[in-house]
Parts: structure tokens; sequence; C-alpha cells
């Protein structure tokens, strides 16, 4: 189904964005790989020299670069789930027709969290959180709730990441999922609908196979997202208390950007970056139509 | 779930309707009230809902620290990234979606992987070469390393758009002579409106909201509003009113941008849903 | 205080033009910057009282040289990053901002100018100088690395006990606690209580976590980072004891606690939740101004408790030096504005204006301590304490980031703190290791 062009016009189509990505993106990572096979540190540029592997081997057996993987993980686990369910059922209802006014608005509404800097939402979850003048203690307090001390107590700590990744990033996924609901042929829809009354049965087998491709999308985006997740715990909570919300961006940041130990940094960098490809690779493997 | 009673269900809905805004609403409204708010006031406990609002602090942070500049370098930063992931991003995606050649999946599969490369991955050694060629704390830099995230999603949304344009349309140009390149501009491109709006809107707030590359990358003359908003955070002394009006500030921009263009984000965002 | 500035400044003036008219060879500020008129400065400052203070005293300094200051106010988590990254690519900085404990990294690293350079230029060098009038111990912690001064102390803290006269003497005491057993055994029972505490310690996992909470129980109770080998001391019995002690103490101490940072901390105090904090003395306007403070009437100063190991109080502060990569103008000119700013002629204005300068004549005058309450318990403070409160070399940056971690565990009660102190040591043991401490590479200075 597709056409066969010259190689003059392909190198017109594609040449440019191979061409900006590979200085962008390549030169860069190539750049990375070199230096992590170095003791390079910022402040000590004298003692700079080549260690081969013998970053990769302290990065392999740091406790707290497993940790803070794991850590990325459990909030991937918990997070996502979360979002695509409460996202698929602000999709199903915005898809539903009726009350056109208000899914408008809510529509409008979506766009707010996903819109707010990153940076912003961990300072507001500061404001928001706090234990003594914070509005989301005094709320829990009107429900008999005592008030909860998020940011200082660790377990809460993580907790409350989780929640507001789930605040922001929710609104997107009903969106791509309200996409995806679109493209299921109305007529088929109703035809479901008339023979059945079970929302379920026409999820389940009528609007479903048309979100795949949405919830895959939804997948790669998010897996993307936590692992480079660092603007709102850096803001919030530092990465603490304790290491509580050192998720592994936070980490990285913290050994290239305090420690300022770039070799280190360089090492802990590509294997999160090997993780993630081989995670992409899976997903599009299992799950998606691939350009044919 | 099911619906006997229409008028009934009707109510339901728009009572979680109702939720679903003000789950999405509240922060966003704390934060411009917060912004609203003396020091003394912002710190009060319990937290008080009615006030005499204040414009100080947008006064102070406008005037008296520069975020005003930092908005403009934002503004620039995150439209040239725009235009320039669209500009080389949609040519790439109607290849992608329209000719065949060799290693296709590879390639698409590269750009998409981009995608996933988190900023600290390349922060450092960006900064390297940046000293080495004369782009540190310029806006050029910070516009070439946004490319990494939104080039990709332009290509991705941008492809399946492409995909999803009945074929029949380009064949008929193709029979009376036109080129490829005019079948791209004048056909498929403007049919394609809907996700090219989309990605735009991703590669803007993206770009508009990035932090970690900016704060390495621009320390002073380019600093970006994100990067402005964090400097506030000493934690010496929090001001929580001068924080929330530079978060609103910076909010505000992106949120036009994104309502005005929010009836393409439903038929612009199928991403990889073919028909 | 409108009054006593166009004083200074008036006076200033006749000076200047006294000295303009005077003998040719009679040393002016306006004469010094004849040749860099036009220079302009680059320099980052925090958010914080003493920058507020000599930013507003710039116009005076920028009239009369010419010299322009350009300023950038980052906070200080980034302070260090943003000045590394700087010097590292040849950025545009010309002044160094240097926190005591990167003293060590910068002068190593080459990136500041001695100040003997300047000092021994006549066309430069200030006649009314003055070294000896800095606070010896300040100078040498605040700016001088290895027996050589860089930097003249600007921005000058020592950590002090704040405490809420009102509420100590509802419960019965007429004065503040002197020693730190004296606080666990009597002032904490009675001052906690009713959703009081009656103490709160700032521990927040960054640098507040190593400088204000976890050295600040190390010296007094005889402990160190270090001992003479440069091998961790964090297990000897008295470390192990203050670090307990802070332990124990948490229970007199706001929930939460690992989460303060100075805001929380100052905040609790100001709102009257709290009897008593260890801050430093640049918050002394915040706590007595009542547009931020519900107790500024009853706020007093005294020193730091002592432990067994006597004061030992905390040390912090900043100083100026001249970047190496600025140019020779700039460098001159840097020179020029650096001692200006900390000079015995501004000092007077300089804590006026809500800064901390760390001159002894500045607080000689018997009136300043009536009005600064703060100034008896700073001045004593400064009499003695441990530059090396928290060492100083190259390393404290890697350093402060381990202790910062597994302080906060230790707090936190995910590690015993005999574990905790197990693992800075070998961290820290492994950092030192690699800069060269244990081959004889390196001169054991901190």
């Amino acid at each position: 189904m597709t056409t066969k062009v010259s190689r003059k016009t392909l190198a017109a189509f594609l040449g440019p964005a191979v061409f900006a990505l590979a200085i962008v993106g390549i030169a860069p990572l190539l750049f990375a790989v070199w230096k992590s096979l170095h003791y390079f540190n910022l402040t000590k540029r004298a003692q700079e020299r080549f260690v081969g592997l013998e970053n990769y081997a302290t990065v392999l057996t740091d406790q707290a670069f497993w940790e803070a993987m794991g850590r990325t993980a459990l909030l991937f686990i918990i997070a996502v789930p979360v979002q695509i369910v409460l996202g698929l059922i602000i999709a199903l209802v915005l898809h539903r027709p009726g009350l056109t006014l208000f899914k408008t608005l809510t529509r409008l509404s979506l766009v707010l969290p996903m819109a707010t800097t990153y940076a912003v939402v961990g300072l507001l979850a500061q404001v928001m959180l706090n234990q003594k003048y914070g509005v989301i203690n005094q709320m829990l307090g009107w429900i008999g709730i005592e008030s909860i001390n998020f940011i200082g107590d660790p377990t809460n700590a993580f907790i409350a990441v989780i929640l507001w990744d789930i605040w922001q990033w929710t609104p997107f996924v009903a969106l791509i999922l309200l996409a995806g609901l679109s493209t299921v042929p109305p007529e088929i829809e109703e035809a479901a609908t008339l023979e059945t009354r079970s929302n379920w049965t026409v999820l389940r087998h009528v609007q479903l196979p048309f979100l795949i491709p949405s919830l895959v999308a939804v997948l790669i985006l998010r897996t993307a997202d936590t692992l480079k997740l660092f603007d709102m715990p850096f803001t919030m909570t530092r990465g603490g208390p304790g290491s509580a919300t050192e998720f592994i961006a936070v980490l990285i940041e913290r050994v290239g950007n305090r420690q300022f130990d770039i070799g280190m940094a360089a090492a802990q960098s590509i294997i999160m970056l090997a993780v993630t490809i081989v995670l992409a690779r899976l997903y599009i493997r299992f799950f998606y139509r691939e350009v044919r | 779930m099911a619906a006997p009673i229409q008028s009934r269900s009707l109510v339901g809905e728009a009572i979680l309707l109702v939720l679903i805004c003000a789950f999405c609403v509240f922060p966003f409204y704390w934060m411009v009230t917060t912004s609203l708010k003396t020091q003394v006031v912002a710190l009060e406990s319990p937290p008080v809902w009615w006030f005499t609002p204040t414009l100080a602090n947008y006064w102070e942070v406008l005037f008296e620290d520069k975020v005003g500049v930092s908005l403009i370098n934002s503004i620039i930063v995150a439209v040239c990234t725009t235009a320039l992931a669209i500009t080389l991003g949609t040519p790439a995606a109607y290849a992608l979606a329209r000719f065949e050649f060799r290693g296709k999946t590879d390639l698409w599969f590269w750009f998409i992987t981009n995608r996933f490369v988190s900023p600290v991955v390349l922060a450092f050694p960006v900064f390297l070469i940046s000293r080495e060629l004369g782009l540190r704390d310029t806006h050029l830099a910070l516009i070439l390393m946004y490319l990494t995230f939104s080039l990709p999603i332009v290509i991705w949304i941008c492809t399946d758009q492409f995909r999803s344009i009945p074929r029949e349309l380009d064949e008929a140009a193709m029979l009376e002579g036109a080129s490829q390149w005019r079948i791209f501009r004048s056909i498929c491109l403007p049919l394609a409106m809907p996700g090219v709006a989309v990605s735009s809107i991703l590669s803007f707030i993206f770009s508009w909201n990035e932090l970690l590359f900016a704060y390495i990358l621009a320390p002073k003359n380019a600093k970006t509003a994100p990067a402005m908003a964090v400097t506030f955070m000493e934690g010496y002394d929090v001001p929580y009113g001068k924080i929330m009006a530079t978060s609103t500030l910076i909010v505000i921009p992106v949120l036009i941008f994104a309502l005005l263009a929010s009836k393409h984000l439903v038929r612009g965002l199928t991403m990889g849903a073919v028909k | 205080m409108n009054m006593k500035t166009h004083v200074s400044a008036l006076a200033l003036a006749a000076g200047a033009a006294f000295g303009a008219a005077g003998s040719v060879g009679a040393w002016t500020l306006e004469e010094a910057a004849k040749p860099y008129a036009g220079t302009e400065l680059e320099v980052l400052f925090l958010d914080r009282p003493g920058y507020n203070a000599a930013i507003k005293m710039l116009p005076e300094f920028e009239a009369a040289t010419g010299i322009k200051v350009n300023y950038t106010t980052v906070p200080y988590e980034n302070a260090l990053g943003e000045q590394v990254r700087d010097f590292v690519a040849g950025g545009d900085l010309d002044i160094a901002l240097i926190d005591l404990v990167w003293m060590g990294n910068f002068a190593e690293n080459g990136w500041v100018v001695p100040s003997e350079t300047f000092i021994n230029n006549a066309a430069l060098a200030d006649p009314a100088l003055d070294m000896a009038d800095f606070f010896p111990l300040v100078l040498d912690a605040f700016g001088s690395w290895n027996g050589v001064n860089y930097g003249l102390p600007f921005d000058n803290y020592s950590g002090l006990l704040f405490y809420n006269k009102c509420m100590l003497e509802a419960a019965g005491f007429d004065k503040p606690p002197a020693t730190w057993q004296e606080v666990m055994d009597t002032y904490g029972p009675a001052l906690t209580k009713d959703g009081k505490f009656a103490y709160a310690l700032q521990s927040k996992r960054n640098e507040t976590q190593s400088a204000d909470s976890f050295a600040r129980f190390l010296w007094p109770f005889g402990g160190s980072f270090l001992n003479a080998e440069f091998k961790s001391n964090l297990n000897s019995p008295e470390s192990q004891a203050g670090l307990q002690f802070r332990q124990d103490l948490m229970k007199f101490m706001p929930e939460g606690i690992v989460a303060y940072d100075h805001a929380e901390t100052v905040n609790a105090f100001a709102q009257g939740d709290v009897a008593m904090i260890t801050e430093w003395s640049a918050f002394y306007s915040t706590v007595v101004s009542p547009e931020t403070s519900k107790v500024a009437d009853c706020v007093e100063i005294a020193p730091e408790p002592t432990g067994p190991a006597g004061r030992k109080p905390a040390l912090g502060g900043f100083s100026l030096a001249v970047a190496s990569q600025a140019d020779e103008a700039e460098q001159a000119a840097g020179w020029l504005f650096i001692q200006w700013v900390t000079s015995k002629a501004n000092a007077g204005k300089y804590l006026e204006m809500g800064g901390v300068p760390a001159r002894q004549s500045a607080y000689a005058d018997p009136a300043l301590a009536a009005t600064f309450k703060f100034i008896p318990a700073l001045v004593e403070s400064w009499q003695e304490g441990v530059p090396e409160f928290r060492p100083r070399f190259a390393e404290w940056p890697a350093i402060t980031e381990i202790v910062q971690e597994w302080g906060t565990k230790i707090m936190l009660g995910e590690v015993s703190i005999e574990e905790g102190a197990k693992n800075i040591g070998e961290k820290m043991e492994a950092v030192l290791a690699e800069a060269g401490y244990y081959d004889g590479k390196k001169p054991l200075a901190q």
C-alpha cells in the first residue's frame, strides 16, 4: 500500500529530520558513552583519566542506584494503571452523547493539569500538602481525618508523589483514550448498544479493539515520562525525606550536578537508557501495529 | 452501570463531570489564589479561603525579579522549537506514512526512542559540548536540545495522521503529474491539520515546561520561566505568593494556546489508530 | 534609619571630596576606579538579607566608580553548581561567592585569586583595608585555604539560640538553657505540651541536614567528621553520643522535622509553635519583624547551648573573591567592589540594612547591641569555634550528599545511628581515598 520513490525524494523528506536528531540526539550520547569510561569530575579536572568499565561496575553494584530504579518501577506500577482506569472512565463518560456543555467544559478543564509546568506542580504540592498551612490537610480535617504529614514522612511523601502524578497525567491519558474512542465507527457502536444494555460488553467487545493502539501509546509515553520524572519530585521533596522519593532521574541529577561526577552520571544514564530501549522495544513488538 | 432511567443516569453523569472538573481545576485555583495572597496570609494556619487579594506579588516578580524576561525567553524557545519540529517532522512523517523503503520500521522506532531519552542523559555532555561551540546560555542550545523530545512526538502523531488520509486523493493528484512534495504540501498536510495542531500543542507544552536542560544550559541570559520559578525556592525563606504568581504567569500562555487548539485535541490524538 | 543613611552618604561624599582635594598620593575609591569605569562585573547573589543589604548599597558604589555590578539571584541549592559550571566552562562570572565549605574546592581548582595580589597593589588596596579588623576565625574559615587568603567575609553567620521569652517564662524559666543537657532534661519536657514544642531543628535533606543538624550535634559532644589520619571519626563514642542526643531530642521537636528547612523552622518559631530554635544570625530580622512574626516582642537571643566539649556553635557564611577567569580590568574592579562592600567604613550601614558584617569594629558601639539583640551572642560565638565545623576541602560537596542521605535516614529510624554512621564513614573514606589523601598525594587539610 505504499509508494516507491526515488532516493532523492526520500532523502529530501527524511534527511533533515534524521540529520537534526543525529546531531542533537546521537552526538551527545556518544560523547556521554565516552565520558562514562572516564573518571571525570568537574571539580577535579586534574584527576581525569580513562578507567574503562569501572564506573559501570560501581553503578551496577550501587545499592542506591537499584533502589532508585525500584522506586521508579514501583511508581510506574502503581500510578499508570490508576491513570489508565480513571482516564478510561473519564473518556467513556465524555464519549457518551448528551450534556454537551458540561462535557465541553470538562474537556477544557482536562487541559489544565497537563499544561501546568511540572516544576510548578511540585511547588504547588509543597503549598497544598503542607501539614500546617496546606489546604489538603484542612479539607481532610473537614471530614474528620487528622492532618497528615505528607512531605515529612517517607511513605507519605512517596504516596504524595504518586497522587500528584495521577493528577497531572490522568487527563492526558483520558484525552488520548477519548481520541481512540472517536475512531470507533458510530454505526457499530450504535448497533452494539441496541443489542446489549451492558456498557461493559460494549466496551469489551466493540470499543476495546479500537482502543488498543491508544493504550499502547499511553503506555509508551507514560513509561518514558516516568523514567524521566525529575522536575516534580525535585521541586516537591528533593528526593527526600531520606531517599523516599529519589527516582532514577533525581539520583542521576544529584550525582552529575551536585557531586559533579559526570563520568559516573553518564554511566548511570547509559544503563538507564539501555533499560528504556528494551522496554520500548518490548511494547512495540507486542502491542503496536508498526509502520508497514 | 446500565441506565434504566435516563434522567437519573444523566444526573449521575453530571455529578461525575463536575467532580472531574473540580479535580482538575482545584490545584490550579489554589495556585492562582495563593498568588494573590501576601506571605502572612499564605502561611496562615488553617489556610484562608477569603482574603483581600493583592497584585503585589505579580508586580514584584515582573518588575523586580526579571520574570518578564524569562517569559520572553520561554516564548522564543518554545515557539522556535515547535516551528522547527513541525518543519522537520511533518515531511519525515509523511515519508514514513507513504513511501516504501528498507529499514522503515527501525527508522520509525529510532525516532520514537528519542522521546525516551531522559534529559539527564544528554544534559551533561551537551553542557560540555555547548561550551566548546560557544552555545552556552543561548536560546539556540535549548531549541536544539528540545528537538530531542518534540521531533519524535511530531513524527509519531503526524505519521498516524497521514496514514489515516485516504490514498485515493494523492493517487488522483499523482495521475495529474503532481510531485510528491506538492501532494504533501497541498493535499495531505491540510488534511492532517488536527495532528499537526496537536503535536504543536504538545511540543509547545513540553518545551515550555522543560526544566533540567534549561537550568543546566541556560543559567542567565536565556533563562526560561520554569528555571526562574525554581529560583525562588531558597530554603531560607520561601515566598509562596511570588512562587505562585510566577507559576500562574508561566501556565497562562500555555493554557491559552492549549484551549485555543483544544477542539483539535481529540481528533489529533488518535495515535496509532489506523483504519 | 533613613536619616543615618543620609548622614553616612554625606560623610562619604565629604571624605571623597576631601581626598580628591588633598595630597596627590592619598588613595580614594574614585581615583582607584578611574581606569575601570564602565567595567561590568558578574556575580551570583542569594535571596537573603545580607545580599539585599548589599543591593541597596550598590548605587552608591556604582556612582562613585562607574563600575556596574550585575548580580544574578540564585537559590543556595544551585549556587555551587552554577558557579562550578561557569568556571569550568570559562563563563562570565568575575566574582566568586564562596560558602565556607566550598573554599577548598574553589582554591584547589585555581578558580579564585589570592587576595594578596591586590593587597600588594598600592593602586588597588585601600589603606584602610585593615584585615586584622575581621574576626580572625571568620576570615580564616570563610575566606582562607591552606594559609592563603582568597575571599573577604561578606555574608556572615553564626548559629544562635533564638528563644521565646514569653513561653519560657510561662513554663517557669527565667533564662535560656546554658547546656544541651538542660534542654533535654528540663526545658524539653516543660515546654513540649498542648501542641507546642520545645525545640525545632531544621534537618531537611540538603546542606541544612549536614550543616544545621548533623554537625551541630557532633562538635559540642566532642565528636568530629574525621580523625587526625582523615579516617571517619563518626563511630567514636563522642560522635555517637552526639548523634544519639540528637535522636533523643526529637521527642521535643514537631513531627516530620526531617522535612523542615530554615523557612519552616523559622516560621514555626515565628508562629509561636516552638519555643526555641538554633538558627543563623541572619534570621534575626524575620523573627523580630511584626509583619512576619507573631512573637516579635518575645524574641530573645543567646549563644547556642554548650555540650560536654564546649560551645562549638554552627559556623557558616560566605566570602567574596575575585575569579581568576576574569580579565585584568574585571579583576581589579572586582577587588574594588569586594573591598568596598566589606569595608570597615561600610560595616555599620551594612548592619543597619540587614546584613551581618564580620568587622570587629562594627560591634564596638554598645548602642548597636541594644538595637540588634543578637550582637552580644554573635560576638561571643565568633570568639572561638571550629573552622572545619564542616570540612572545607574540595571533597565536601560529595561528602555532604552522603551525610544528607544517611543523616536523614538515621533521624527517620530507617537505620540505627551506629549503622548510619558506619555507612557515612565508609563512603566518606572512599571519596577521600579517591582524592588521594591516604597515599600522601594530598595534604590533610580541611
